[in-house]
Protein backbone atom coordinates (compact mmCIF):
# COMPACT_ATOMS: atom_id res chain seq x y z
CA UNK A 1 0.00 0.00 0.00
CA UNK A 2 3.02 2.93 0.98
CA UNK A 3 3.91 1.73 -2.03
CA UNK A 4 1.16 3.59 -4.01
CA UNK A 5 1.61 6.20 -2.12
CA UNK A 6 4.91 6.83 -3.37
CA UNK A 7 3.94 6.51 -6.64
CA UNK A 8 1.31 9.00 -6.16
CA UNK A 9 3.83 11.37 -4.47
CA UNK A 10 6.44 10.58 -7.73
CA UNK A 11 3.77 11.34 -10.29
CA UNK A 12 2.71 14.71 -8.29
CA UNK A 13 6.66 15.50 -8.00
CA UNK A 14 7.04 15.37 -11.57
CA UNK A 15 4.31 16.30 -12.92
CA UNK A 16 2.93 13.15 -14.12
CA UNK A 17 -0.55 11.39 -14.52
CA UNK A 18 -2.86 11.33 -11.73
CA UNK A 19 -5.91 9.16 -11.92
CA UNK A 20 -9.00 11.01 -12.09
CA UNK A 21 -11.13 8.40 -10.76
CA UNK A 22 -11.20 7.54 -7.14
CA UNK A 23 -9.69 4.00 -7.38
CA UNK A 24 -10.98 1.53 -4.55
CA UNK A 25 -7.29 -0.01 -3.32
CA UNK A 26 -6.56 3.91 -2.28
CA UNK A 27 -9.95 4.53 -0.17
CA UNK A 28 -9.29 1.22 1.28
CA UNK A 29 -5.76 2.40 2.46
CA UNK A 30 -7.31 5.24 3.50
CA UNK A 31 -9.85 3.24 5.15
CA UNK A 32 -7.23 0.72 6.75
CA UNK A 33 -5.31 4.02 8.01
CA UNK A 34 -7.77 5.42 10.12
CA UNK A 35 -7.42 5.74 13.61
CA UNK A 36 -10.62 3.99 14.99
CA UNK A 37 -10.60 0.69 12.81
CA UNK A 38 -6.87 0.48 12.04
CA UNK A 39 -5.43 -0.30 15.58
CA UNK A 40 -7.78 -3.10 15.79
CA UNK A 41 -7.06 -4.64 12.56
CA UNK A 42 -4.33 -7.04 12.76
CA UNK A 43 -1.25 -7.74 10.31
CA UNK A 44 -2.24 -11.51 9.85
CA UNK A 45 -5.11 -11.11 7.05
CA UNK A 46 -2.67 -8.84 4.83
CA UNK A 47 -0.26 -11.57 5.50
CA UNK A 48 -2.75 -14.07 4.41
CA UNK A 49 -3.32 -12.34 1.87
CA UNK A 50 -0.14 -12.92 0.34
CA UNK A 51 -0.19 -16.62 0.62
CA UNK A 52 -0.63 -18.21 -2.79
CA UNK A 53 -2.97 -20.81 -1.21
CA UNK A 54 -5.50 -18.76 -0.14
CA UNK A 55 -5.44 -16.71 -3.55
CA UNK A 56 -9.55 -17.89 -3.84
CA UNK A 57 -10.49 -16.04 -0.08
CA UNK A 58 -11.94 -13.00 -0.30
CA UNK A 59 -11.10 -10.55 2.62
CA UNK A 60 -14.25 -10.77 4.88
CA UNK A 61 -13.18 -14.98 4.44
CA UNK A 62 -9.85 -14.19 5.89
CA UNK A 63 -11.15 -12.45 8.34
CA UNK A 64 -13.13 -15.63 9.73
CA UNK A 65 -10.36 -17.87 9.01
CA UNK A 66 -7.87 -16.36 11.30
CA UNK A 67 -10.30 -16.38 13.56
CA UNK A 68 -9.99 -19.79 13.57
CA UNK A 69 -6.02 -20.35 13.88
CA UNK A 70 -3.35 -19.65 16.46
CA UNK A 71 -0.47 -18.03 16.97
CA UNK A 72 2.28 -20.34 18.08
CA UNK A 73 5.83 -18.82 19.45
CA UNK A 74 8.65 -21.10 18.95
CA UNK A 75 12.44 -20.20 19.90
CA UNK A 76 15.69 -20.93 17.80
CA UNK A 77 16.06 -24.36 18.03
CA UNK A 78 12.58 -25.66 18.85
CA UNK A 79 11.16 -28.57 17.75
CA UNK A 80 7.64 -27.79 16.09
CA UNK A 81 7.32 -31.72 15.69
CA UNK A 82 8.97 -34.81 15.28
CA UNK A 83 8.89 -37.38 12.68
CA UNK A 84 6.54 -40.05 13.49
CA UNK A 85 4.30 -37.68 15.60
CA UNK A 86 0.31 -37.62 14.88
CA UNK A 87 -0.24 -34.41 13.65
CA UNK A 88 -3.25 -32.42 12.95
CA UNK A 89 -1.80 -29.06 12.44
CA UNK A 90 -1.41 -27.08 9.05
CA UNK A 91 1.22 -23.90 9.48
CA UNK A 92 1.86 -20.60 8.04
CA UNK A 93 5.62 -19.27 8.70
CA UNK A 94 4.16 -16.36 10.43
CA UNK A 95 7.77 -15.00 10.81
CA UNK A 96 11.23 -16.38 10.83
CA UNK A 97 12.59 -19.78 9.39
CA UNK A 98 11.50 -23.32 9.64
CA UNK A 99 14.01 -25.71 8.28
CA UNK A 100 12.51 -29.27 7.67
CA UNK A 101 14.61 -32.58 8.11
CA UNK A 102 13.39 -36.54 6.95
CA UNK A 103 15.46 -39.62 7.21
CA UNK A 104 17.21 -40.02 3.87
CA UNK A 105 18.93 -42.99 2.77
CA UNK A 106 22.88 -42.19 3.27
CA UNK A 107 25.24 -43.52 0.46
CA UNK A 108 28.63 -43.59 3.03
CA UNK A 109 27.02 -45.40 5.67
CA UNK A 110 24.62 -47.01 3.72
CA UNK A 111 21.55 -46.62 6.26
CA UNK A 112 18.92 -43.92 6.70
CA UNK A 113 19.93 -40.33 8.29
CA UNK A 114 18.42 -37.21 8.97
CA UNK A 115 18.86 -35.25 6.17
CA UNK A 116 17.86 -31.37 5.99
CA UNK A 117 15.38 -31.53 3.00
CA UNK A 118 13.50 -28.17 3.11
CA UNK A 119 13.83 -24.79 4.56
CA UNK A 120 10.88 -22.55 5.06
CA UNK A 121 10.81 -19.11 5.25
CA UNK A 122 8.16 -16.22 5.63
CA UNK A 123 4.69 -17.25 3.68
CA UNK A 124 5.39 -20.87 3.29
CA UNK A 125 3.22 -23.16 4.56
CA UNK A 126 3.78 -27.29 5.80
CA UNK A 127 1.79 -29.80 7.50
CA UNK A 128 -1.04 -29.62 4.95
CA UNK A 129 -1.77 -33.35 4.98
CA UNK A 130 -2.31 -33.45 8.87
CA UNK A 131 -5.58 -31.68 8.46
CA UNK A 132 -6.85 -34.29 4.71
CA UNK A 133 -5.73 -37.87 6.29
CA UNK A 134 -7.82 -39.27 9.39
CA UNK A 135 -4.32 -40.21 11.22
CA UNK A 136 -1.62 -38.28 9.78
CA UNK A 137 2.08 -39.06 11.14
CA UNK A 138 4.52 -36.44 10.09
CA UNK A 139 6.45 -37.89 7.92
CA UNK A 140 9.69 -34.90 8.48
CA UNK A 141 10.73 -33.20 11.53
CA UNK A 142 10.43 -29.40 11.67
CA UNK A 143 12.43 -27.18 13.61
CA UNK A 144 12.55 -23.83 14.06
CA UNK A 145 16.03 -22.28 13.34
CA UNK A 146 15.34 -18.81 14.59
CA UNK A 147 12.84 -16.82 16.82
CA UNK A 148 9.48 -18.00 14.76
CA UNK A 149 6.02 -17.07 14.78
CA UNK A 150 3.75 -19.53 13.22
CA UNK A 151 -0.23 -19.62 12.16
CA UNK A 152 -1.62 -22.76 12.60
CA UNK A 153 -5.36 -24.63 11.91
CA UNK A 154 -5.67 -27.66 13.43
CA UNK A 155 -8.17 -30.06 12.71
CA UNK A 156 -10.25 -29.06 15.63
CA UNK A 157 -10.61 -25.94 14.22
CA UNK A 158 -10.98 -27.20 11.16
CA UNK A 159 -14.37 -29.12 12.18
CA UNK A 160 -15.75 -26.15 14.28
CA UNK A 161 -15.12 -23.88 10.96
CA UNK A 162 -16.78 -26.58 8.99
CA UNK A 163 -20.11 -26.19 11.21
CA UNK A 164 -19.66 -22.10 11.65
CA UNK A 165 -18.79 -21.41 7.85
CA UNK A 166 -19.14 -23.97 5.08
CA UNK A 167 -18.08 -21.87 2.47
CA UNK A 168 -14.47 -20.86 3.45
CA UNK A 169 -14.15 -24.54 5.05
CA UNK A 170 -15.17 -25.44 1.78
CA UNK A 171 -12.61 -22.76 -0.16
CA UNK A 172 -9.93 -24.01 2.42
CA UNK A 173 -10.05 -27.60 1.59
CA UNK A 174 -10.20 -26.76 -1.83
CA UNK A 175 -6.90 -25.08 -1.77
CA UNK A 176 -5.31 -27.57 -0.11
CA UNK A 177 -6.66 -30.30 -2.52
CA UNK A 178 -4.95 -28.00 -4.93
CA UNK A 179 -1.85 -28.33 -2.98
CA UNK A 180 -2.03 -31.33 -3.27
CA UNK A 181 -3.05 -32.82 -6.34
CA UNK A 182 -0.59 -30.80 -7.88
CA UNK A 183 2.09 -32.52 -5.52
CA UNK A 184 0.70 -35.86 -6.69
CA UNK A 185 1.40 -35.13 -10.40
CA UNK A 186 4.75 -33.99 -10.08
CA UNK A 187 5.20 -37.27 -8.40
CA UNK A 188 3.16 -39.04 -10.89
CA UNK A 189 5.66 -37.80 -13.69
CA UNK A 190 8.54 -38.20 -11.39
CA UNK A 191 7.91 -42.24 -10.90
CA UNK A 192 7.26 -42.97 -14.09
CA UNK A 193 10.31 -41.25 -14.78
CA UNK A 194 12.44 -43.22 -12.39
CA UNK A 195 10.72 -46.67 -13.72
CA UNK A 196 11.54 -45.69 -17.10
CA UNK A 197 15.05 -45.79 -15.87
CA UNK A 198 15.06 -48.40 -13.95
CA UNK A 199 13.56 -50.50 -17.10
CA UNK A 200 16.28 -49.26 -19.11
CA UNK A 201 18.91 -50.17 -16.43
CA UNK A 202 17.69 -53.71 -15.74
CA UNK A 203 17.03 -54.14 -19.44
CA UNK A 204 20.47 -53.41 -20.40
CA UNK A 205 21.34 -55.68 -17.40
CA UNK A 206 19.10 -58.79 -18.94
CA UNK A 207 21.02 -57.93 -22.28
CA UNK B 1 19.34 -24.02 22.49
CA UNK B 2 20.04 -25.28 25.76
CA UNK B 3 18.19 -21.75 26.82
CA UNK B 4 14.99 -23.00 25.29
CA UNK B 5 15.17 -26.31 26.66
CA UNK B 6 14.93 -25.13 30.07
CA UNK B 7 12.54 -22.28 29.64
CA UNK B 8 10.07 -25.38 27.33
CA UNK B 9 10.63 -27.48 30.70
CA UNK B 10 9.78 -24.38 32.71
CA UNK B 11 6.69 -23.88 30.54
CA UNK B 12 5.60 -27.35 30.75
CA UNK B 13 6.18 -27.06 34.51
CA UNK B 14 3.80 -24.49 34.50
CA UNK B 15 0.90 -25.85 32.60
CA UNK B 16 0.90 -28.83 34.50
CA UNK B 17 0.68 -26.69 37.63
CA UNK B 18 -1.65 -24.62 36.08
CA UNK B 19 -3.67 -27.79 35.66
CA UNK B 20 -3.53 -29.26 38.54
CA UNK B 21 -4.30 -25.89 40.48
CA UNK B 22 -7.72 -26.04 38.58
CA UNK B 23 -8.45 -30.05 39.37
CA UNK B 24 -7.90 -29.29 43.14
CA UNK B 25 -9.92 -26.19 43.26
CA UNK B 26 -13.20 -28.22 41.46
CA UNK B 27 -12.66 -30.88 43.88
CA UNK B 28 -11.99 -28.70 47.11
CA UNK B 29 -14.73 -26.28 46.22
CA UNK B 30 -18.15 -28.20 45.81
CA UNK B 31 -19.84 -25.03 46.54
CA UNK B 32 -18.75 -23.60 43.32
CA UNK B 33 -17.99 -26.53 41.38
CA UNK B 34 -20.82 -28.68 41.36
CA UNK B 35 -23.49 -25.37 39.67
CA UNK B 36 -20.35 -25.19 37.25
CA UNK B 37 -20.64 -28.42 36.58
CA UNK B 38 -23.77 -28.61 36.08
CA UNK B 39 -24.46 -25.23 34.23
CA UNK B 40 -21.30 -26.82 31.71
CA UNK B 41 -24.02 -29.35 31.31
CA UNK B 42 -26.47 -26.80 30.72
CA UNK B 43 -24.05 -25.09 28.42
CA UNK B 44 -23.24 -28.78 26.46
CA UNK B 45 -27.28 -29.29 25.56
CA UNK B 46 -28.25 -25.49 24.77
CA UNK B 47 -24.77 -24.41 22.74
CA UNK B 48 -25.29 -26.34 19.35
CA UNK B 49 -28.18 -23.43 19.06
CA UNK B 50 -25.43 -21.12 19.08
CA UNK B 51 -23.58 -21.76 15.40
CA UNK B 52 -27.60 -22.44 13.95
CA UNK B 53 -28.22 -18.34 15.25
CA UNK B 54 -24.81 -17.23 13.80
CA UNK B 55 -25.58 -19.19 10.52
CA UNK B 56 -28.33 -16.85 10.43
CA UNK B 57 -26.18 -13.29 10.04
CA UNK B 58 -26.47 -12.69 14.13
CA UNK B 59 -23.46 -11.36 15.72
CA UNK B 60 -22.15 -13.81 18.55
CA UNK B 61 -23.05 -11.57 21.58
CA UNK B 62 -26.69 -11.62 20.28
CA UNK B 63 -27.33 -14.93 19.52
CA UNK B 64 -25.86 -16.02 23.06
CA UNK B 65 -28.35 -13.19 24.59
CA UNK B 66 -31.42 -15.32 22.54
CA UNK B 67 -30.56 -18.89 23.46
CA UNK B 68 -30.38 -18.04 27.02
CA UNK B 69 -33.56 -15.69 26.59
CA UNK B 70 -35.33 -18.32 25.06
CA UNK B 71 -34.36 -21.39 27.28
CA UNK B 72 -34.77 -19.04 30.38
CA UNK B 73 -38.39 -18.34 29.38
CA UNK B 74 -38.79 -22.31 28.38
CA UNK B 75 -37.62 -23.72 31.71
CA UNK B 76 -39.51 -21.17 33.96
CA UNK B 77 -42.70 -22.01 33.56
CA UNK B 78 -42.52 -25.47 33.60
CA UNK B 79 -40.40 -25.54 36.54
CA UNK B 80 -43.13 -22.93 38.38
CA UNK B 81 -45.98 -25.35 37.29
CA UNK B 82 -44.29 -28.78 38.17
CA UNK B 83 -42.06 -27.96 41.72
CA UNK B 84 -45.28 -27.31 43.52
CA UNK B 85 -47.20 -30.39 42.38
CA UNK B 86 -43.49 -32.59 43.10
CA UNK B 87 -43.04 -30.68 46.20
CA UNK B 88 -46.81 -31.89 47.27
CA UNK B 89 -45.76 -35.58 46.24
CA UNK B 90 -43.07 -35.38 47.88
CA UNK B 91 -44.91 -34.53 51.44
CA UNK B 92 -47.44 -37.57 50.64
CA UNK B 93 -44.19 -40.28 50.12
CA UNK B 94 -43.57 -40.03 53.83
CA UNK B 95 -47.37 -40.71 55.14
CA UNK B 96 -47.42 -43.48 52.23
CA UNK B 97 -45.05 -45.49 53.56
CA UNK B 98 -45.92 -47.01 56.43
CA UNK B 99 -48.78 -48.72 53.87
CA UNK B 100 -45.94 -49.53 51.82
CA UNK B 101 -43.70 -50.81 54.73
CA UNK B 102 -46.90 -53.27 55.97
CA UNK B 103 -47.84 -54.16 52.46
CA UNK B 104 -44.20 -55.48 51.97
CA UNK B 105 -44.09 -57.33 55.78
CA UNK B 106 -47.01 -58.84 54.71
CA UNK B 107 -45.74 -60.30 51.78
CA UNK B 108 -42.43 -61.21 52.98
CA UNK B 109 -44.21 -63.35 55.23
CA UNK B 110 -45.98 -65.14 52.94
CA UNK B 111 -43.02 -65.93 51.11
CA UNK B 112 -40.94 -67.01 54.08
CA UNK B 113 -44.01 -69.22 54.92
CA UNK B 114 -44.25 -70.47 51.47
CA UNK B 115 -40.28 -71.31 50.77
CA UNK B 116 -40.07 -73.24 54.51
CA UNK B 117 -42.99 -75.50 53.82
CA UNK B 118 -41.42 -76.24 50.23
CA UNK B 119 -37.65 -76.47 50.77
CA UNK B 120 -37.50 -76.08 55.07
CA UNK B 121 -35.24 -73.28 54.59
CA UNK B 122 -36.50 -70.69 57.06
CA UNK B 123 -35.67 -66.83 55.22
CA UNK B 124 -34.12 -64.55 57.73
CA UNK B 125 -35.68 -62.06 58.87
CA UNK B 126 -32.67 -59.32 58.66
CA UNK B 127 -32.57 -58.97 54.91
CA UNK B 128 -36.31 -57.22 55.12
CA UNK B 129 -35.54 -55.42 58.47
CA UNK B 130 -32.44 -53.90 56.85
CA UNK B 131 -33.91 -52.85 53.72
CA UNK B 132 -36.88 -51.38 55.26
CA UNK B 133 -34.58 -49.19 57.66
CA UNK B 134 -32.17 -49.00 54.46
CA UNK B 135 -35.59 -47.26 52.61
CA UNK B 136 -36.61 -45.57 56.07
CA UNK B 137 -33.71 -43.71 56.83
CA UNK B 138 -32.74 -42.80 53.19
CA UNK B 139 -36.03 -41.03 53.05
CA UNK B 140 -35.59 -39.40 55.94
CA UNK B 141 -32.19 -38.08 54.86
CA UNK B 142 -33.63 -36.94 51.96
CA UNK B 143 -37.00 -34.96 53.58
CA UNK B 144 -35.06 -33.76 56.56
CA UNK B 145 -32.37 -32.22 53.91
CA UNK B 146 -35.04 -30.33 52.10
CA UNK B 147 -34.15 -26.83 54.08
CA UNK B 148 -30.38 -27.31 53.17
CA UNK B 149 -31.00 -28.64 49.69
CA UNK B 150 -33.79 -25.39 48.99
CA UNK B 151 -30.94 -22.92 50.58
CA UNK B 152 -28.47 -24.37 47.79
CA UNK B 153 -31.07 -24.47 45.31
CA UNK B 154 -31.68 -20.87 45.60
CA UNK B 155 -28.33 -20.12 45.14
CA UNK B 156 -28.07 -22.27 42.28
CA UNK B 157 -31.06 -20.36 40.81
CA UNK B 158 -28.67 -17.36 40.70
CA UNK B 159 -25.34 -18.99 39.94
CA UNK B 160 -26.29 -21.82 36.97
CA UNK B 161 -27.71 -18.78 34.79
CA UNK B 162 -25.02 -17.07 35.24
CA UNK B 163 -22.23 -19.39 34.86
CA UNK B 164 -24.24 -20.16 31.53
CA UNK B 165 -24.19 -16.81 30.17
CA UNK B 166 -20.85 -16.51 30.33
CA UNK B 167 -19.76 -20.28 29.15
CA UNK B 168 -21.97 -20.01 26.05
CA UNK B 169 -20.65 -16.19 25.85
CA UNK B 170 -16.75 -16.43 26.20
CA UNK B 171 -16.60 -20.56 26.16
CA UNK B 172 -14.27 -19.69 23.26
CA UNK B 173 -11.38 -17.36 24.65
CA UNK B 174 -11.13 -19.13 27.44
CA UNK B 175 -10.61 -22.25 25.56
CA UNK B 176 -7.83 -19.93 23.86
CA UNK B 177 -6.44 -18.72 26.94
CA UNK B 178 -5.54 -22.65 28.20
CA UNK B 179 -4.26 -23.20 24.59
CA UNK B 180 -1.96 -20.13 24.58
CA UNK B 181 -0.74 -21.77 28.12
CA UNK B 182 -0.14 -25.12 26.36
CA UNK B 183 3.76 -25.66 25.87
CA UNK B 184 4.78 -26.15 22.08
CA UNK B 185 6.32 -29.47 22.86
CA UNK B 186 2.65 -30.99 23.64
CA UNK B 187 0.81 -28.67 21.83
CA UNK B 188 -0.89 -30.80 19.37
CA UNK B 189 -1.76 -33.63 21.39
CA UNK B 190 -3.23 -32.08 23.87
CA UNK B 191 -5.44 -29.89 21.86
CA UNK B 192 -6.58 -32.90 19.82
CA UNK B 193 -7.19 -35.23 23.23
CA UNK B 194 -9.31 -32.58 24.95
CA UNK B 195 -11.31 -31.79 21.75
CA UNK B 196 -11.95 -35.81 21.55
CA UNK B 197 -12.93 -36.25 25.16
CA UNK B 198 -14.92 -32.88 25.06
CA UNK B 199 -16.71 -34.01 22.08
CA UNK B 200 -17.27 -37.25 23.41
CA UNK B 201 -18.44 -36.25 26.85
CA UNK B 202 -20.50 -33.55 25.52
CA UNK B 203 -22.27 -36.02 22.60
CA UNK B 204 -22.56 -38.23 25.83
CA UNK B 205 -24.54 -35.99 27.83
CA UNK B 206 -26.47 -34.75 25.31
CA UNK B 207 -27.60 -38.28 24.49
CA UNK B 208 -28.14 -39.23 27.89
CA UNK B 209 -30.00 -36.14 28.24
CA UNK B 210 -32.34 -36.54 25.55
CA UNK B 211 -32.98 -40.49 26.33
CA UNK B 212 -33.72 -39.39 29.88
CA UNK B 213 -36.20 -36.70 28.81
CA UNK B 214 -37.45 -39.24 26.28
CA UNK B 215 -38.33 -42.02 28.89
CA UNK B 216 -39.35 -39.81 31.72
CA UNK B 217 -42.22 -38.14 29.48
CA UNK B 218 -43.87 -41.53 28.28
CA UNK B 219 -43.88 -42.94 31.90
CA UNK B 220 -45.25 -39.70 33.54
CA UNK B 221 -47.25 -39.38 31.06
CA UNK B 222 -48.80 -43.02 30.82
CA UNK B 223 -48.96 -42.68 35.24
CA UNK B 224 -50.92 -39.47 34.65
CA UNK B 225 -53.79 -41.47 32.15
CA UNK B 226 -54.06 -44.21 34.56
CA UNK B 227 -54.48 -41.81 37.02
CA UNK B 228 -51.42 -43.50 39.53
CA UNK B 229 -50.68 -41.42 42.84
CA UNK B 230 -46.91 -39.69 42.63
CA UNK B 231 -46.79 -40.14 38.85
CA UNK B 232 -44.96 -37.14 38.59
CA UNK B 233 -42.24 -38.11 41.13
CA UNK B 234 -42.41 -41.97 39.59
CA UNK B 235 -41.90 -40.36 36.12
CA UNK B 236 -38.73 -38.91 37.16
CA UNK B 237 -36.78 -41.47 39.11
CA UNK B 238 -37.35 -43.42 35.59
CA UNK B 239 -35.86 -40.41 33.91
CA UNK B 240 -32.72 -40.46 36.01
CA UNK B 241 -32.52 -43.87 36.77
CA UNK B 242 -33.03 -44.57 32.66
CA UNK B 243 -29.23 -43.03 32.38
CA UNK B 244 -27.22 -45.81 34.41
CA UNK B 245 -26.93 -48.60 31.80
CA UNK B 246 -28.46 -51.56 32.45
CA UNK B 247 -29.79 -51.44 36.41
CA UNK B 248 -31.45 -48.20 35.95
CA UNK B 249 -34.46 -49.14 34.39
CA UNK B 250 -34.65 -51.83 37.13
CA UNK B 251 -34.09 -49.35 39.87
CA UNK B 252 -36.94 -46.95 38.39
CA UNK B 253 -39.14 -49.16 38.02
CA UNK B 254 -39.04 -50.87 41.84
CA UNK B 255 -40.81 -47.78 43.42
CA UNK B 256 -43.54 -47.74 41.13
CA UNK B 257 -44.20 -51.46 41.61
CA UNK B 258 -44.13 -50.88 45.19
CA UNK B 259 -46.31 -48.29 45.10
CA UNK B 260 -49.06 -50.09 42.30
CA UNK B 261 -48.94 -52.98 44.46
CA UNK B 262 -49.78 -51.54 47.74
CA UNK B 263 -52.41 -49.38 45.77
CA UNK B 264 -54.29 -51.75 43.93
CA UNK B 265 -52.59 -55.45 44.59
CA UNK B 266 -52.34 -58.00 41.88
CA UNK B 267 -54.57 -56.51 39.06
CA UNK B 268 -55.14 -54.85 35.23
CA UNK B 269 -53.50 -51.43 36.87
CA UNK B 270 -50.35 -53.55 37.30
CA UNK B 271 -50.21 -55.44 34.45
CA UNK B 272 -50.89 -52.06 32.93
CA UNK B 273 -48.15 -50.18 34.85
CA UNK B 274 -45.93 -53.04 33.98
CA UNK B 275 -46.91 -52.90 29.82
CA UNK B 276 -46.10 -49.04 30.23
CA UNK B 277 -42.49 -49.70 31.65
CA UNK B 278 -41.27 -52.06 29.06
CA UNK B 279 -42.60 -50.06 26.17
CA UNK B 280 -41.08 -47.45 27.27
CA UNK B 281 -37.84 -49.20 28.02
CA UNK B 282 -38.49 -50.87 24.31
CA UNK B 283 -38.51 -47.72 22.85
CA UNK B 284 -35.71 -46.73 24.52
CA UNK B 285 -33.75 -49.26 23.60
CA UNK B 286 -34.86 -50.43 19.94
CA UNK B 287 -34.99 -46.44 18.75
CA UNK B 288 -33.05 -44.37 21.11
CA UNK B 289 -30.20 -45.82 21.98
CA UNK B 290 -29.45 -47.24 18.86
CA UNK B 291 -29.90 -43.65 17.25
CA UNK B 292 -28.13 -41.10 19.96
CA UNK B 293 -26.02 -43.44 22.54
CA UNK B 294 -24.41 -46.36 21.22
CA UNK B 295 -22.09 -44.61 18.72
CA UNK B 296 -20.55 -42.05 21.23
CA UNK B 297 -19.91 -44.62 23.43
CA UNK B 298 -18.50 -47.91 22.31
CA UNK B 299 -17.78 -49.77 25.07
CA UNK B 300 -18.19 -53.31 25.72
CA UNK B 301 -20.90 -54.64 28.01
CA UNK B 302 -18.10 -55.94 30.22
CA UNK B 303 -16.52 -52.74 31.16
CA UNK B 304 -20.03 -50.79 31.23
CA UNK B 305 -20.93 -53.56 33.68
CA UNK B 306 -17.45 -53.17 35.61
CA UNK B 307 -17.31 -49.20 35.67
CA UNK B 308 -20.83 -49.22 37.07
CA UNK B 309 -20.56 -51.22 40.08
CA UNK B 310 -17.03 -49.76 40.42
CA UNK B 311 -18.48 -46.46 40.67
CA UNK B 312 -21.37 -47.20 42.68
CA UNK B 313 -18.56 -49.05 45.14
CA UNK B 314 -17.10 -45.48 45.85
CA UNK B 315 -19.79 -42.79 44.83
CA UNK B 316 -23.26 -44.28 45.15
CA UNK B 317 -25.90 -43.75 42.05
CA UNK B 318 -23.83 -40.44 41.29
CA UNK B 319 -20.72 -42.79 40.91
CA UNK B 320 -23.36 -45.17 39.00
CA UNK B 321 -24.36 -42.35 36.55
CA UNK B 322 -20.66 -40.35 36.07
CA UNK B 323 -18.75 -44.01 35.52
CA UNK B 324 -19.59 -44.26 31.49
CA UNK B 325 -18.71 -41.33 30.48
CA UNK B 326 -15.47 -41.44 32.50
CA UNK B 327 -14.66 -45.05 31.65
CA UNK B 328 -14.96 -43.51 27.84
CA UNK B 329 -12.72 -40.70 28.78
CA UNK B 330 -10.22 -43.16 30.45
CA UNK B 331 -10.26 -45.66 27.44
CA UNK B 332 -9.66 -42.47 25.01
CA UNK B 333 -6.70 -41.50 26.72
CA UNK B 334 -5.06 -45.39 27.02
CA UNK B 335 -6.09 -45.64 23.28
CA UNK B 336 -4.16 -42.66 22.63
CA UNK B 337 -0.85 -43.58 24.32
CA UNK B 338 -1.42 -46.80 22.77
CA UNK B 339 -1.61 -45.47 19.40
CA UNK B 340 1.74 -42.89 20.74
CA UNK B 341 4.11 -45.88 21.72
CA UNK B 342 3.52 -48.64 19.28
CA UNK B 343 1.51 -47.29 16.00
CA UNK B 344 2.93 -44.29 15.38
CA UNK B 345 7.03 -45.60 15.07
Amino acid sequence: MESYEKEMSKALKDGGDVPHKINISILKYFWQANPITGQKSSSIPRFLRNSKVLKNFSDYELKILVNFMHQRKFDAGEVIFNQGDLGIGFYFVFSGYVTVFADRYDSESDSEKEKQIAGLEKGDYFGELSLLQDRNIRNGKAVAKERTQLLGLFKPDLEDLINLHPIVAAKLLQSISLIVTDRLMMLTTELKRVKYKLDKVSGKKSD
Amino acid sequence: MIKSKAQEKFRLAFFFIFILCLITAMVGLPRISIPLMVSYVAYLIVFPAVPTLKKLGLSHDISVVLVFLSLLFLVIYPVVRIVPVLVNEAENVQYYLPKVETYVTDNYKKVQEYVYEKTKYELPDGILTNAISYVKSGTTKVLLGVPTYLASILEWLLLVPLFLFFFLRDGSSFKNIVLNLTPNSIFERTYYLSHQLNKKIGDFIFAKFVEASIVGIIITAGLIIMDIRFSLLLGITAGVTNIIPYVGPLLGAIPALLVVLAEYGWGTTLGAMMLLYIIANAIDIFLVFPILVSKIVDLHPVLVVISVILGSQYFGIVGMIVSIPLAAALKLIIIEIYEETYQAR
